[in-house]
């Protein structure tokens, strides 16, 4: 018998489903520590499987269809897994991320009959079926479970502020979910199949129509509430501040990553033959991406929960990533693809360090905080480094991605995007180096519009050594500045031309040289201004202070909190798309 | 059929779904919040079944009918059947989190439970809860 790797694909998902009705069954019979080990096993083979695939699939997509059903004479009426190699490698760096996640949270859900677990790995297979799935409907399905094991997981700890925070998640990605679901019918009706080829074809041969178009609009703007594109970002700092830190590492790491994800599948595939939303993208892509990297920086600056100022900084490094699908390119497309991973590794470092501050000094207020990171010094430097490759340093995964990005705006022009992703990273960076220079050395007496910031008292349960929740965060940071680049850039070009359907075009453009020193520069000036702010002459600081209070303060109401801002928010979102692909 | 019937579903689909999007934008009780994002989905029910229904067509179903007779689209009611799925999870989930904010908070009112924000309580009072779900 010969071995068929597209056999493999089901099991991706089967493997964390079947473990999920496993412990379900069986978890509160079991000793405390079996769910444990056991997710962990489910994570680590997701990870390995979704890895061979990728291995096998670096030549040729892997196609797998349900049941035996494959197309015949063009009519699809089968539902089909598609793998080629830059999903699988994102499926596989899911693995790791969850693999990595349930060590950190290692004995943190005690009396739980292992819930977390069980909502975890649902949470995994679901994005691992996004992933792999060549199906729209398929999509939706995974799109859905994926927020309902979310919204659950958000609320775990059932106190106040996790509660209104998750009520506004599930509302807003549930308004996603429907969005969508009508897209999916706008464009069935159209084409009469489900399949992405198969619309893809359709598409490409109907020419203009309004239908299309429509379809488009509600899709893309289900996935950037996923993305946390301005303006359907209110919810993301809502639900990524109060969810249990285990569960923030997921979100910010892959969650909404996922969704550009998805996005970019969607557009180059799917719509890749329409003319019309082509023509819409790049100025659809980058103008709100630009917005995205700015605005989401700028908050993160303001905060002074930790957890939320992470929340704004995997908004802004999500426009960043959207200005790169905005390229419209294989550089830019390759560059996010890279930059999907190498952001997910090191915003998950740092979340988990903000469970670890959570955990050991019992606080997640940076100015709280002050001074008190000392006797735990390691992580801070986990921190601070995490801080410099969020910011730029060019050193790794996450860098290579940025540089890929920058290089494909450049060539096409686009001046001020590249401005706003340089920027964006920058601020998030500085934001996330001040807390570390207050927190582990305590830096900074005087707390700047930082201290009006909302801020809530929080505890996670201080019963795991450090090491423990240390080592996972260590070894996301190390992976990222290992990945090697050489490999990467060699594989990259074919692996998105695979990916996005189109031929395959020479070695891709990196951006200029010094950008990523501007970034690292710009925010340790940024950090600096913030934590020394009383002992600057005067002249340096009144200006600052005199432009920036009114517009910061605007920005803090801007995100009141409020379910209802957040839904007229979304219908504003959902006609500027559709206002940008009728100008077409 | 006329113009009106071919449009009618559309327009009907995109007058709920705004209608309840206002709805939930000017809502000031979470139960009353939960009942329009119903009204919202059901505009994704009419759509469905407006795109798949096919006139003067039977149902899907071919036991007394010769295959090859004109039928509405089956793969339109898959749809919609999971989208009632959805809908059921969603509003349990909903109202499940409504109930346990309203024991904490002791309000429905969106205004009075922000995230973090002043309006709610602090949870310092209550600060020894965490890290334990309620049974």
């Amino acid at each position: 018998m010969t071995f068929v790797p597209a056999t493999l694909l089901p099991l991706t998902v089967a493997i964390p489903m079947v473990f999920c009705a496993v412990l379900l069954a069986t978890a509160h019979l079991l000793p405390s520590r079996v769910p444990d080990i056991l997710a962990l096993l489910a994570a680590l083979a997701v990870a390995i499987l979704s890895a061979v695939i990728a291995v096998q699939a670096a030549d040729k997509p892997l196609v797998y269809w349900f049941g035996g059903w494959e197309p015949r004479d063009g009519v699809h009426l089968g539902i089909g897994f598609s793998v080629d190699a830059a999903s699988g490698w994102i499926a596989a760096f899911i693995g790791l991320l969850y693999a990595l996640t349930f060590v950190f949270a290692w004995g943190f859900f005690d009396r739980t009959h292992g819930h977390f677990h069980i909502l975890m790995l649902l949470f995994l297979a679901a994005m691992v079926g996004f992933c792999f799935t060549r199906d729209m409907f398929n999509l939706f399905v995974w799109f859905e479970v994926m927020s309902v094991a979310a919204f659950a997981l958000t609320a775990y700890h059932l106190a106040e502020s996790s509660l209104a925070g998750a009520i506004n998640f599930t509302v807003v990605n549930s308004l996603a979910g429907f969005l969508m679901l009508g897209g999916i019918g706008l464009i069935y009706a159209q084409t009469g199949t489900l399949d992405f080829d198969g619309i893809a074809a359709a598409v490409a041969q109907g020419g203009r129509s309004p239908v299309v178009a429509g379809a488009f609009c509600l899709v893309a703007a289900a996935l950037m509430i996923k993305g946390a594109i301005v303006p359907f970002q209110f919810w993301l700092a809502d639900a990524h501040a109060v969810a249990p830190s285990p569960v923030s590492v997921i979100f910010s790491g892959s969650m909404v990553s996922l969704g550009l994800f998805g996005l970019a599948k969607v557009s180059a595939v799917v719509f890749g033959g329409s003319d019309q939303v082509q023509g819409a993208l790049p100025a659809l892509l980058i103008g709100l991406g630009s917005v995205t990297a700015l605005l989401g920086g700028w908050m993160a600056l303001l905060q002074r929960h930790l957890k939320r100022m992470l929340a704004f900084s995997t908004i802004s490094h999500a426009g960043i990533m959207l200005t790169g699908l905005g390229a419209l390119s294989a550089g830019g497309t390759g560059g996010m693809l890279v930059y999907v991973v190498g952001h997910g590794l090191v915003k998950g470092a740092l979340f988990m360090i903000a469970g670890i501050l959570l955990a050991t000094q019992a606080s997640i207020d940076e100015i709280a905080l002050r001074g008190l990171g000392r006797r735990i010094w390691p992580a801070g430097i986990a921190m601070a480094l995490a801080g410099f490759l969020l910011c730029g340093l060019p050193l790794g995964a996450l860098d290579q991605g940025t540089r890929l990005v920058q290089g494909a705006l450049s060539q096409q022009g686009h001046g001020i995007a590249l401005a706003a992703t340089a920027i964006g990273a920058a601020l998030t960076g500085a934001a996330v180096l001040r807390a570390a220079g207050r927190i582990f050395l305590g830096l900074g007496p005087d707390p700047g519009d930082e201290a009006g910031a909302p801020s809530a008292d929080e505890r996670e349960k201080a019963n795991r050594p450090l090491w423990l929740m240390l080592a996972p965060c260590c070894i996301l940071l190390a992976v990222d500045i290992v990945l090697p680049p050489d490999l990467i850039a060699h594989a990259l070009p074919r692996a998105v031309s695979a990916f996005t359907h189109r031929p395959e075009t020479g070695p891709l453009g990196e951006g200029p040289g010094w950008l990523p020193w501007f970034s690292v520069a710009a925010a340790l000036a940024g950090a600096g201004y913030g934590l020394f702010r009383k002992r600057l002459p005067p002249v340096l600081v009144r200006p600052v202070h005199v432009t920036q209070s009114a517009p910061t303060r605007a920005l803090e109401i801007l995100h009141s909190g409020l379910i209802g801002d957040y839904a007229a928010w979304l219908a504003v979102g959902v006609a500027v798309i559709a206002a940008v692909l009728a100008m077409v | 059929m006329s113009a009106v019937t071919n449009v009618l579903p559309y327009a009907v689909a995109a007058w709920l779904f705004g209608v309840g999007l206002y709805g939930i934008a000017t809502s000031r009780n979470f139960i009353h919040l939960v009942g329009c994002l119903g009204v919202c989905q059901s505009a994704t029910y009419v759509l469905l079944l407006g795109l798949g229904y096919r006139w003067g067509s039977i149902a899907p179903i071919f036991y007394d009918h010769p295959p090859g007779t004109p039928a509405v689209d089956p793969v339109m009611q898959a749809l919609v059947l999971t989208d009632i799925v959805v809908g059921a999870t969603l509003t349990a989930l909903l109202l499940v989190l409504t109930v346990q904010a309203y024991k904490r908070g002791g309000s429905l009112d969106p205004g009075k439970l922000r995230p973090m924000r002043a309006g709610g309580q602090t949870d310092r009072d209550r600060s020894s809860d965490r890290g334990r779900p309620a049974a």
